[in-house]
């Protein structure tokens, strides 16, 4: 029973190499996006405000697995793009992923944003801070503490939706698990792939748990 | 030369006219208590000054600089440059709430006048002990008293070693005893000669401290003199009957 158990759990092995992977690239791709959303989007130019508020809109407002496929089986459907802009399965997913998770993050760092009182600018301007200094040394620190539990969440969303890709071949954990509960007829598999995630969701909350003890205040 | 002359200062937000016509100056040492019925324009008035609130018309010649002739202001780097002899304390305190005490006292030095870091710990240090907060440096704004904040806040004003020192209301938000520690901290700078600005309600500080009193009501200044002046030989009916409403 317990080698039984083992032996699934070393063939979802192969797959946490693609969750892993799509895990990390999403998140160090798009924090930064998000962030550079964010400015724009609470930014002084309407025109960059109404586009960004548009792909937040887009980006929130339709399913991400829509956008995995979109991303996978559409893209080379646009006129012209039938040899350009075939992508494999595995760049479709990061692209997907992070373009989707840039427009969630947007929304959670202008939230910590507006939490920024307006004294704070006001006493950086008397204090004769620029306005570069301003962001850098005085909201930003402070809107990224109000946004990390908001991240922590959407971080543990990620790792669960990483078993998304699956509806696009690529050979993650699930993929994996599933094909063994058809080719070995055992349930099992999917317990085993389901603790899988829980052990990343534990490492997860428990980094978070301590970034936000470290930077309290 | 005096240190600040307005001449005509108008403001409006919108329709709502708030300062209309205000002229004053203000000499080197002198500290006035700005007093008025609430809506005034009293902090509109020190937000112009320090370019917080860009004002619509008259002239602002600070420290012989212009920051605004005839309604017109000087360019950017230039405003950054003639407000940067000026530092302001909010009602609200508006310390960093991310840095610790040291942190938001060294900041502004560090960063704006790249001030060598060592040094400025080293003015911190001496500023804390001044405002007899030199236990506290290491600790967050969020664990300090009200009193305290504000204390630390001057203290931060400070560092950047202003020629003038705007105050908007600093007590407002303390209770009694935290308002006597504060209130002491600005008794001594006005001692020391600093050109001090106050909005305030504390008639004490008016009375113990400042050597002028401005009288802030209709959009305008109603009378600016001598403490004695303005509590004793008020020109205006309205000044009189504010001035008995608060004692
Ligand atoms: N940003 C703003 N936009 C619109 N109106 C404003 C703004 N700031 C101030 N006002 C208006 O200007 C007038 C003067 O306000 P101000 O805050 O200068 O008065 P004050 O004398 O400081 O009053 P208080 O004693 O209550 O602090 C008020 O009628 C206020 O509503
Ligand atoms: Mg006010």
């Amino acid at each position: 029973m317990f080698k039984d158990l083992l032996d699934i759990a070393i063939l979802l092995t192969d797959g946490v190499k693609y969750t892993a992977t799509l895990f990390v690239v999403t998140m160090i791709g798009s924090l930064p996006l998000g962030l550079l959303l964010t400015f724009m989007r609470t930014g002084k130019s309407r025109i960059l405000r109404g586009i960004t508020g548009f792909y937040v809109y887009i980006m929130r407002g339709t399913p991400l697995l829509l956008q995995l496929y979109f991303f996978y089986y559409g893209l080379p459907f646009i006129p012209g793009m039938r040899n350009v802009l075939v992508l494999d399965r595995f760049t479709a997913a990061m692209l997907a992923f992070v373009l989707n998770y840039a427009a969630y993050f947007c929304e959670i760092f202008r939230g910590g944003m507006i939490s920024v009182d307006k004294g704070q600018y006001e006493a950086a301007r008397v204090l004769g801070f620029s306005k570069g200094q301003t962001l850098g040394k005085i909201v930003l620190p402070q809107m990224l503490r109000v946004s990390l539990p908001s991240i922590a969440n959407e971080s543990i969303t990620l790792v669960k939706d990483t078993a998304l890709v699956t509806a696009i071949g690529v050979t993650e954990i699930l993929y994996f698990a599933k094909a063994t509960v058809n080719r070995q007829a055992v349930f099992t598999a999917y317990p085993v792939a389901a603790v899988f995630y829980l052990v990343m969701t534990f490492a997860i909350t428990k980094l978070f748990d301590y970034l936000e003890r470290r930077y309290s205040f | 030369m005096s240190i600040l002359e307005v001449n005509s200062l108008k403001k409006s937000f919108g329709e709502v006219n708030v300062l209309d016509g205000v002229s004053f100056t203000v000499e080197k040492g002198d500290a006035i208590a700005v007093i008025g019925p609430s809506g005034s324009g009293k902090s509109t008035l020190l937000r112009c000054l320090i370019g917080l609130e860009r004002a619509d018309g008259g002239d602002i010649v600070i420290n012989g600089k212009n920051l605004m002739q005839n309604g017109v202001y000087v360019n950017d780097r230039q405003m950054r440059d003639v407000c940067s002899c000026m530092g302001m304390v909010f009602q609200s305190f508006n310390l960093f709430p991310h840095m610790t005490v040291m942190d938001n006292l060294i900041a502004a030095p560090v960063s704006v006048r790249k001030e060598d870091k060592a040094s400025a710990i080293a003015r911190a240090e001496k500023l804390l002990a001044d405002v007899e907060l030199s236990d506290k440096a290491n600790v967050y704004p969020s664990s300090l008293s009200g009193g305290q904040k504000q204390r630390v806040a001057i203290a931060r004003a400070l560092m950047m070693e202003p020629d003038i020192l705007l105050f908007d209301e600093p007590t407002s938000s303390l209770d009694p005893q935290l308002t006597a520690e504060v209130l002491a901290v600005m008794k001594q700078l006005a001692e020391k000669r600093m050109t001090m600005i106050v909005v305030t309600h504390e008639m004490g500080f008016a009375r113990e401290a400042a050597n002028k009193v401005m009288f802030m009501g209709d959009k305008t200044i109603l009378q600016m003199g001598s403490t004695e002046d303005i509590f004793e030989r008020p020109s205006d009916p309205r000044i009189k009957e504010f001035i008995q409403s608060i004692l």
